[in-house]
């Protein structure tokens, strides 16, 4: 590691610039454990206990796990939880929105940095308050109009799940919940979707430290090395089929179905700098 | 005599270059950034670190990038335009990081220089129609001393030997590349063969990686993958950060940081900048004065801020006589050829790309395009060799209704799109138009409470016509490439619904190159700055950003962006101001 990382001098300016705060290492596991409790008691930081079971078996849909697949899926992923912590993050100091730089223990880092989250500064933090909570009829807050904020979005759309199912979403059989989901024509529910699919997708094949991917299992059936500072890749991995010939072959299967798929893109937005509004239902013409 | 005080409003490209440069030639420069610093130590002796990691999660959340919740931007057609349609999308309109180093704190430092013909095309090759073609009011001459000095400072990897004659001609060097080319990844290998198949000719992509373990005290890339798009966790990346801001700040540039710059003070009679005002991180008002002003804030906040500073000697705009401020936004026409191969081509260990091609750069003069009415088509680079990440993967599979569940896991275990695909894609080179233009929203604030940036804007036929030309052309090189199974091209005006604001495969309007709206000329009737970024109107006003390029070329904007930008700067600092001085507006003979 060379002088420009080194780092004792990383971490002074660091909190000399307020940007670092120290989270301790076990504080993860109690939050998700907090959230994990809350199907059987209270509740999680943010959803009811029944709000939590039902938001399970949406992402159990989004994401099947046994025995509807055969590996993992979101619920085993704690998924779920891990919205939650999201849909709650400024009951937590710092909120769980940043994860902190720049390793992981993963590939090579002494310490998980991705645990230290990034306080948010004044300006950040708000930003962040209208995306979860909404404006709220603030005016601070409605600048440029009303938002609505994932948290009214969750509550109101796990509800909305519960009056199309007799009253218990989650009671219903896979296919029975699959057929609401996919319901095209009620908005209420493709809102729901378009948000909780966005979040079970980050939480799934994202980095641990946000809550999801629990036991690295989205990265596993994905065979995704995940972050890789500071080891990276050796040139002959970068240059090269790897050693012991091509992992992976693709199938004539496979490729039909990529081959169909990909007129489905039409009009489709890129995913990395959009996914956050892809509902549209944040923010109001 | 002391020397002349300096505001420079933004740390990105051209901000920092400035700063560095006018900084080591005595001048007292104070940066004022919208976004925070997030790389602990930067301008400090304790070396420079990163909070950024190879994290997908925290790249899709507004990490550096403008949030859209508290700064939205605006966007409409130009026939929605002609309709009274206000807006039709409020959100991310091709934001950037705004952030200390601006765009280039994760941009993937791609290097290549314009070419000769890039600043004559009005007198090379004639008028297009519905376009304002323009010649720039200098030549590739007048900007290669400055290449040579950005290179130099950034780190720059290539390889002389292995470009093309062609290239050469038309972008000569003086010298080898500071430093040699990264491994070449795999997968881009692959496509070089292909394309070298067709009679195609791939080489290393020019970038600002650093390939030499210390080169400027930073660490050697290591491949990791997680580079377009994301902060370099180690800082092997050239950026303005680490390659300017950071040797401004430690020589007394001030930089501070979640400023917010909604004014351009100037004298009553509007001849001369006084400095501006701004917000500061507590939101309070303050002005701060200097001798001169430079706007790097980039081509979309630059304009916005020329027309939020509008007063009585100037009530179109600050500098907007000529009625151009705003007006000629380019972002460049992304056209996406995909391969898809048995193997698993692994194309996301590596600096997203490691070869270019320059094959399609054009002019094209033949029957496609008398065809479409237009006298040439022209594409641009293909960047050879592209990826896509895990939660890209799965967020594209999602993207159609109903595609989640069994179907997406599937997807998500075969991974056509991560482990067997390679991309390519060229950064086509958009007409200027009148109408693709900035102004500001008559209805929508900001958080800061002022009217955010409105994007008019519509694919001129060039793009789409030069896409339709070329685009077979890339899924050919991807048919080629040994053991390809697929060679696609995703078609731009098919899939591309020609709106302001693009999608996933075509025309991606995501393309983070802003070009145009302060554009530069010798006649102030037509132009907002001259040659030097200076604005006609405002003698000790500068432009040091993407706003003041005349035309968008097919080439990543950066390297000129910042060539450019220290051009400028010499031109305030040196003797050739002051000789300048004496004969404005006459324009330089080549």
């Amino acid at each position: 590691m060379g002088e420009g990382i080194s780092r004792r001098s990383f971490v002074r300016a660091g909190g000399a610039l307020g940007l670092l705060a120290l989270v301790p290492r076990a504080r993860l596991e109690e939050l998700l454990a907090a959230s994990a409790r809350a199907a059987g008691t209270g509740g999680g930081h943010f959803l009811t206990a029944h709000e939590l079971d039902t938001l399970r078996a949406v992402c159990g849909r989004l994401v099947p796990g046994p025995p509807d697949d055969p590996d993992p899926g979101a619920r085993e992923a704690h998924v779920p939880e891990a919205i939650d912590l999201l849909l709650g993050a400024f009951r937590v100091s710092p909120p769980m929105i940043h994860a902190g730089g720049p390793f992981s223990r993963r590939a090579g880092g002494k310490r998980d940095d991705f645990t230290h989250f990034v306080r948010l500064d004044r300006h950040a933090a708000l930003g962040w308050r209208i995306r979860l909570e909404g404006t709220r009829g603030k005016r601070q807050r409605e600048f440029a109009g009303p938002v609505r904020g994932l948290q009214q979005i969750y509550r109101e759309g796990l509800a909305h799940l519960d009056s199309r199912a007799a009253g218990h979403f989650a009671a219903l059989p896979g296919p029975a919940q699959d057929a609401i989901l996919s319901d095209q024509s009620d908005d209420q529910v493709q809102e729901l979707v378009g948000v909780a699919l966005s979040n079970t997708l980050e939480a799934m094949y994202g980095p641990p430290e946000y809550g999801g991917n629990r036991g690295l299992v989205g990265w596993k059936y994905t065979h995704w090395p995940g972050d890789r500072q500071p080891r990276g890749y050796t040139d002959a991995q970068v240059s090269g089929l790897d050693a012991g010939g091509p992992g992976f072959k693709l199938d004539a299967k496979a490729l039909r179905g990529m081959e169909r798929f990909l007129p489905a893109l039409a009009g489709v937005r890129p995913s990395r700098e959009r996914f956050w509004l892809r509902s549209r239902g944040l923010r109001g013409r | 005599m002391s020397k002349a005080s300096v505001i420079v409003v933004g740390s990105g490209a051209g901000g920092s270059a400035a700063a560095w440069a006018l900084r080591r030639a005595g001048h007292p420069v104070l940066i004022l950034e919208k976004g925070r610093n997030l790389l602990p130590g930067l301008g400090t002796h304790h070396g420079i670190g990163s909070l950024f990691g190879n994290d997908e999660v925290k790249a899709g959340r507004a990490f550096e990038n403008q949030d859209e919740i508290l700064e939205p931007r605006t966007s409409r057609t130009q026939e929605e335009a002609g309709q009274g349609v206000d807006r039709s999308f409020i959100g991310d309109v091709n934001d950037l990081p705004t952030v200390a180093g601006g765009g280039t704190i994760h941009w993937d430092a791609k290097t290549p220089r314009f070419w000769k013909q890039d600043f004559k095309a009005l007198s090379l090759y004639g008028p297009v129609p519905g376009a304002t073609m323009a010649d720039w009011p200098l030549s590739y001459d007048d900007l290669a001393p400055y290449y040579d000095r950005v290179e130099a400072r950034l780190g720059v990897q290539g390889d002389v030997h292995r470009m093309p004659k062609r290239t050469l001609e038309q972008a000569p060097r003086r010298h080898q590349f500071p430093l040699p080319p990264n491994p070449p990844m795999y997968a881009g290998k692959l496509l070089a063969e292909g394309a070298a198949s067709l009679g195609y000719e791939a080489y290393p992509f020019p970038m600002a990686i650093n390939s030499v373990e210390g080169h400027h005290g930073r660490a050697r890339c290591n491949s990791c993958g997680f580079c377009s798009g994301f902060g370099c966790p180690i800082n092997a990346r050239g950026s303005a950060a680490v390659s300017f801001l950071h040797e401004a700040l430690l020589h007394g540039a001030k930089l501070r940081p979640r400023s917010f710059v909604y004014r351009i003070d100037t004298t009553k009679n509007g001849k001369l900048a006084r400095g501006v005002s701004y917000l500061d991180s507590r939101g309070r008002k303050r002005k701060a004065r200097a001798d001169i002003v430079i706007l790097a804030a980039s081509g979309i906040e630059t304009a916005r801020l020329l027309l939020l500073s509008r007063s009585a000697a100037h009530p179109h705009g600050l500098a907007n006589r000529s009625g151009q401020v705003g007006r000629n936004l380019m972002f460049h026409f992304v056209t996406l050829g995909i391969g898809i191969f048995t193997d698993d081509v692994h194309a996301w260990r590596g600096p997203s790309t490691t070869f270019v091609i320059d094959d399609f750069i054009g002019p094209y003069t033949g029957p496609e395009a008398k065809n479409a009415g237009l006298p040439y088509l022209k594409g641009g680079l293909c960047e050879t060799g592209g990826d896509i990440l895990l939660l890209d993967e799965a967020q594209i599979y999602a993207a159609p209704p109903n595609s989640w569940g069994k179907q997406h896991k599937n997807l998500m275990r075969q991974s056509v799109f991560r482990r067997h695909l390679a991309g390519m894609s060229m950064l086509g080179e958009d007409m200027p138009q009148a109408a693709n233009r900035v102004d500001l929203d008559p209805k929508i604030r900001d958080v800061y409470g002022f009217p955010v940036p409105r994007i008019t804007r519509s694919q001129h036929k060039f793009e789409l016509a030069s896409s339709s030309y070329y685009g077979p052309k890339l899924a050919e090189i991807c048919q080629r490439a040994p053991g390809a199974v697929s060679g696609q091209v995703i078609p731009a005006g098919t899939l591309s619904s020609n709106n302001a604001t693009g999608d996933l495969t075509g025309g991606l309007a995501s393309t983070a190159h802003i070009m145009g709206t302060a554009r530069m000329g010798h006649d102030p009737r037509h132009s907002v700055v001259d040659a030097f970024g200076r604005a006609h109107e405002v003698e000790n006003l500068f432009v040091a950003d993407g706003s003041p390029f005349v035309t968008a070329g097919g080439f990543n904007p950066t390297l000129t962006i910042m060539a450019l930008s220290l051009r400028m700067a010499e031109h305030i600092a040196g003797v050739r101001y002051e000789r300048a001085r004496g004969r404005r507006h006459r324009p330089r003979h080549h």
